[in-house]
């Protein structure tokens, strides 16, 4: 018996690549398989507890070590910078068990695993762009009973989001929900849109990337495959607006055409979120 | 800097981890053995194996070390050790009435079936925090040690005849009584792997006791609590049928001759919560009974639990407990998303702040016109 045991052990130990087993990530191989089949319907998965805590990307780093293989190539992005702290563990942790080569270069990437942002770079179809996603749920807001939720995806019946969408347009003037605005994919499901900002949001529709979300503690995978499209909710006379500050560009590139986050102080001022691409553009500059 | 936007991210992690590595490993006292943390901690090591759900006392300690007693910290370090590793085989299913006791008690009536037997309790021990020297203590230990070893002092924790240690249940006599609403079922469902598949609402009741089991502890008892001084209003009035902590065997098939075979035992603890019905809709004239069970030796959750068990039963799906139940008490999920607060935000939050002052813009638009 422990003989046994011990040569099953031996074999996986031999086996193992990027941490979770073998099992496990069939198991999750099979849940994207249905999301992209169904897109934007959220599967549900056994979501496996990860090294790094949940509500700290488990979910996107569990979609990652499925999908990658020896000669994928992993860019790992937090706030748009693959410097921040989190990106930096992400990033450490799949290429400690992966042995894969890693980049921040988007365009020589193959899988790009994100939280918050889409890289400023086109992706093209060689690119799997990894979602962290926080509140896989987009009703939640209009809705908290479980039960209920499932019944409304399941007959596609959004008219509380609508209501909700229509009563923010009367009282404040515009509608104020900011980031993970809700969409619909394929003209069938609405989703969370992980919170990416709005600015992110065009570049969804009809990409010709494949697009994971991962919602590690909440145990849901779902999908934008490529050429599919992706709509926000908004009405017919009221335009989808991205964020925009007027006369705001970045300090450092110059870019007014990128997503801006701002550095306060008494001189306030702008710089680009995607600090790779920023990086890239103040060189084409110069 | 070095928090999210600057540069050299990876230093100051790295930097941190050696910090909290060095303090750890070299802090200015003497090293704990993983032997001492069960031996000394026996209680925050039950508990952390019951919320890992993982039997493993020594890997439990070296995980309580490593989290520097930060038990929530200790039960992720199990579980995602855990994920790394594949199933090789799946227990069978053990009778709770195989349960060993050492220490078994029953509130409902003063003689019972079976014994009352306190066990290893200090529920009736004046909490007085122990101000003796180190010597002392020390002294006390040694002789304690000398003592067991002469066998002049019974420190055996199990009772002697089968009749003791494998007592007939109390849900038995009520039955007897014909006391019990009989909620037993003819068929044999699978139970519920909540490993495996996400439990959702509307649940099996396998599934519920299951995510009750690896609940975190303080959740469950706060959930429960919630109904005496809070909002919620489930639990009518309780009594407790049992409360059992003793020793289950677990069994297996063996891979190659398929035969069952013992592979040792775990402790458990073991509540059944007797529930006076008093719903219009109910048998007013009988009781119910919720069920706890959780690895190792953890009242408050195992009480908590049968409380909550019988709750969500009579609640019935009118409220949202289950829900509550199923996705609110895991203390990874809830501390883990608490503490991704501290995470940067300031992608979300640009866009927030763009949205007040578009806010702004169109009243100001509104008040022109």
């Amino acid at each position: 018996m422990t003989d046994l045991l011990n040569e099953l052990g031996a074999e996986h130990d031999q086996k193992q690549f990027g941490i979770l087993d073998e099992y496990s990530k069939r198991e999750i191989r099979r849940a994207i398989l249905t999301a992209v089949a169904v897109p934007g319907y959220q599967v549900p998965f056994g979501s496996r507890e990860m090294p790094v805590a949940r509500g700290w990307g488990s979910g996107g780093l569990q979609l990652t070590l499925a999908v990658i293989s020896p000669s994928d190539v992993i860019k790992v992005i937090d706030q748009g910078d693959d410097q921040g702290v989190n990106a930096v563990n992400l990033r450490r942790l799949i290429v400690q068990s992966t042995k894969v080569h890693e980049t921040t270069t988007a365009s020589e990437a193959s899988i790009v695993q994100s939280r918050h942002r889409i890289p400023e770079d086109g992706l093209d179809e060689q690119h799997i762009l990894i979602l962290q996603v926080p509140v896989p749920e987009p009703l939640r807001g209009v809705e908290r009973d479980m039960r209920e939720l499932a019944r409304m995806h399941a007959e596609a019946d959004y008219s509380k989001m609508w209501v909700s969408l229509y009563e923010d347009k009367v009282r404040n003037g515009v509608i104020t929900q900011t980031t993970g605005y809700p969409c619909l994919v394929n003209d069938r499901y609405v989703i969370a849109t992980t919170p990416i900002p709005r600015w992110d949001i065009p570049r969804l529709d009809q990409s010709p990337f494949l697009t994971l979300f991962g919602a590690g503690r909440e145990k849901r995978i779902y999908a934008v495959p490529p050429y599919t499209p992706v709509t926000p909710l908004t009405f017919e006379d009221v335009p989808f607006e991205v964020e925009y500050t007027p006369g705001a560009n970045c300090s450092q590139c110059g870019s007014s055409k990128s997503f801006l986050v701002e550095i306060p102080g008494p001189a306030s001022r702008w710089v680009c979120s995607d600090t790779d691409w920023c990086e890239r553009n103040s060189g084409k500059a110069q | 800097m070095g928090y999210s936007a600057a540069r050299g991210g990876i230093d100051a992690i790295e930097a941190a981890e050696k910090l909290v590595r060095h303090k750890r490993l070299n802090a200015d006292c003497e090293w704990v053995s993983p032997e001492q943390i069960v031996g000394r901690f026996r209680l925050a090591v039950d508990r952390v194996m019951g919320e890992a759900g993982i039997w493993d006392e020594q890997l439990t300690a070296v995980a309580i070390r490593q989290a520097e007693g930060d038990l929530i910290e200790a039960v992720h370090l199990l579980r995602s050790y855990k994920s790394t590793l594949p199933r090789f085989a799946y227990s069978q299913a053990t009778d709770a009435d195989e349960l060993q006791i050492i220490r078994r008690i029953v509130p409902a009536f003063r003689n019972p079936p079976g014994p009352q037997m306190l066990g290893r309790t200090s529920d009736y021990t004046g909490r007085l925090l122990e101000l003796t020297t180190e010597q002392a203590g020390q002294e006390e230990s040694m002789l304690l040690a000398s003592l067991a070893l002469t066998q002049e002092l019974d420190t055996s924790e199990s009772p002697a005849s089968i009749e003791e240690t494998q007592p007939r249940r109390l849900l038995e006599t009520l039955r007897e009584m014909d006391l019990l609403v009989d909620r037993r079922r003819s068929d044999d469902p699978e139970p519920f792997d909540i490993t495996r598949t996400p439990a959702r609402p509307p649940a099996s009741r396998s599934a519920r006791l299951s995510s009750m089991a690896r609940a975190e502890t303080g959740a469950l008892v706060n959930q429960w609590y919630r109904n005496i001084l809070g909002p919620d209003g489930y639990v009518h009035e309780v009594t407790l049928g049992e409360v059992r902590h003793g020793y289950l065997p677990l069994r297996i098939n063996h891979p190659l001759t398929g035969n069952a075979i013992s592979i040792g035992n775990i402790r458990a603890t073991e509540v059944e919560a007797i529930e006076d019905l008093n719903g219009i809709d109910e048998q007013r004239d009988r009781f119910d009974i919720g069920y706890g069970l959780c690895l190792g030796h953890n009242e408050k959750k195992a009480i908590a639990m049968a409380n909550l068990d019988i709750a969500c039963h009579r609640d019935n799906g009118r409220s949202q407990l289950e829900q509550s139940l199923l996705l609110t008490t895991d203390g990874l999920d809830s501390s883990g998303f608490l503490e991704h607060l501290k995470l940067p935000h300031y992608v979300t939050f640009r866009s927030m702040v763009e949205r007040k002052l578009a806010v702004r813009d169109s009243k100001n638009r509104e008040r022109a016109t």
